[in-house]
């Protein structure tokens, strides 16, 4: 399994929480869909549908939260017959970023929150400070989109 | 609300030494319920004494040992105490003074509840 990331600052709280949690897959994205950072995907189609899904389903669940009780909700799990998905968003300076992980009994639920809390913290020491003046879509959005997923992908 | 688990877990807790008991999911790791002193991270306890429980177990099975009925981390300052049964473990955090013999006479007649 690879662990494979497009901002040097990822890289060292992503490899922590998925050596500590013991999930198959992570990816950590921008609210936008663009990719920051992978590990165990094989193929860069699969991280682009996982981030416009997470993305996705992010902004619904926040607005969702915001419709019924007011605040948007942050968190989502979701626990199938063998594996099990955890969506949260991480909190930066200025804005917040998005992790989907899967699971499986390796793990547990318990764990990957656990050891998200500590993610959440980590990431937020080492989100640079430019980072936060980032517009959540930029002008050459799809450019950058594209040119993160080869950088994971030793496409650069 | 009063949970069925609030008189097993006051039973235990009661004890001298103990710093809280928790009921906890096997498979996710997290709280069903819990009796707590100020100062125990309690989701963390729960996760961490859940995994460590149920990788016991799977040893113990894959061994050829049958069910893990009861473990105990001993650690410099206290005690981590398991006991699990039909997907629930007991988890109790206690200081190193606690009457493990009587805990552990307690704990497993509280799985009883778990049938």
């Amino acid at each position: 399994m690879t662990l494979s990331v497009a901002a040097e600052w990822v890289e060292l709280p992503l490899k922590q929480f998925v050596d500590e949690a013991r999930v198959r897959l992570a990816v950590l994205l921008y609210p936008s869909g663009q990719v920051l950072g992978q590990f165990g995907f094989g193929r860069s189609v699969d991280v682009m549908t996982a981030c416009a899904l997470s993305a996705a389903i992010s902004a619904s669940s926040a607005e969702l939260g915001r419709m019924v009780d007011g605040t948007p909700f942050t968190d989502l799990h979701y626990a199938g017959r063998e594996k099990q998905i955890f969506l949260g968003q991480v909190p930066i300076a200025g804005g917040s970023l998005v992790l989907l992980t899967v699971f499986d009994d390796e793990s547990s639920l318990g764990l990957v929150q656990l050891f998200f809390r500590e993610f959440c913290a980590v990431t937020a020491r080492a989100v640079p400070s430019s980072n936060a003046e980032t517009p959540a879509l930029s002008d050459d959005f799809e450019r950058e989109l594209n040119h993160n997923l080869a950088v994971l992908f030793g496409r650069q | 609300m009063t949970s069925p688990f609030a008189g097993l877990l006051f039973t235990l807790v009661r004890h001298r030494g103990v710093k809280g008991c928790m009921v906890v999911d096997e498979r996710d790791g997290v709280i069903v319920d819990a009796n707590l002193q100020l100062g125990v991270d309690g989701s963390a306890m729960a996760a961490l004494a859940a995994s460590v429980y149920r990788k016991a177990r799977r040893a113990a099975v894959a061994a050829g040992f049958g069910e893990i009925a009861f473990f105990e981390l001993d650690a410099e300052h206290g005690r981590v105490c398991a006991a699990g049964r039909g997907g629930l473990v007991v988890v109790l955090v206690a200081e190193s003074r606690v009457n493990v013999g009587l805990v552990r006479v307690e704990m497993l007649h509280a799985l009883e509840a778990f049938a």
